[in-house]
């Protein structure tokens, strides 16, 4: 099992967490900020590129997710997801670990996203895993620095 | 919901102080994305929002652990982090009480970890 195989996993535990329409209230919503610019439509059967979900991301949500969630960078992903880092939060005790950070993740073919806790280790390798979960479990999944799932609590 | 900078930085010393455990503050930051997520939440002052929402962000997860029974986070890296999310906002006695943190709840005395 790997890093990708929890974050996957992420998917059936995570509250689902929609993009509501009504979040005009916000002072800084996508609605308010972002011109209409003129992108050309694929198929429905079409995958989307990692750089085209960056065209729309840029265009649609990136003020959205971004600002909130995404302030150390963000990455298309191939399977219409993309996915916003923030900020690494620092740990000065803790050995080979770095710090955390928290991830989430938006489904631009669903609108649905989930998040998780990613710890890292000075290299910039995903020790652990700490998906937030609806069901209120906590649970830290941990992984070699080769990215071999080494076990959980 | 209104939150301001003061309200973040209570959280803060409540959990440096041990008033507040930190799967508490964890679970109340958790609860103010979702409010941000149906687009409730009221920043004061708006100006604020920036280091409120960093405030919040660093709050969500302060409860991550490096190994089964030992925090990721130390008092003093909790202590820079409200000082650069919220700034003076905080009670500047914190620091005194940062060992009482230093561990998850179920190894502390009752009295200094209340859940």
């Amino acid at each position: 099992m790997t890093v990708g195989d929890i974050r996957s996993r992420i998917d059936a535990a995570s509250p689902d967490v929609r993009c509501h329409p009504d979040a005009t209230a916000r002072p800084s919503s996508f609605t308010d900020v972002v011109p209409p610019r003129p992108i050309s439509s694929i198929g429905p059967d079409q995958r989307l590129s990692s750089e085209r979900l960056r065209q729309i991301d840029r265009a649609f949500f990136g003020p959205f997710f971004r600002e909130k969630y995404g302030t150390a960078g963000d990455k298309g992903l191939e399977n219409s997801r993309i996915r916003y880092y923030g900020p690494i939060h620092p740990a000065n005790n803790a050995g080979e670990l770095a710090g955390r950070r928290y991830v989430h993740e938006f489904n631009t073919m669903t609108g649905s996203t989930r998040g998780w806790h990613e710890t890292l280790d000075r290299m910039g390798n995903v020790r652990q895993v700490r998906p937030e979960r609806h069901d209120g479990i906590v649970r830290h999944y941990q992984f070699d620095s080769d990215g071999r799932y080494r076990g959980s609590w | 919901m209104e939150l301001g900078l003061e309200a973040v930085g209570r959280v803060f010393d409540d959990v440096l102080n041990g008033r507040m455990s930190r799967e508490r503050a964890d679970r109340w930051a958790y609860a103010v994305v979702r409010e941000e997520e149906t687009g409730v939440v009221k920043y004061s002052p708006p100006r604020e929002r920036e280091r409120i929402w960093a405030g919040v962000m660093y709050l969500y997860g302060i409860d991550a652990m490096k190994g089964p029974n030992a925090y990721l986070h130390s008092g003093d890296d909790i202590r820079r982090a409200m000082i650069a999310c919220v700034g003076g906002v905080g009670d500047p006695t914190t620091i005194e009480n940062l060992p009482a943190i230093e561990r998850p709840p179920q190894y502390l005395s009752a009295d200094s970890a209340p859940l």
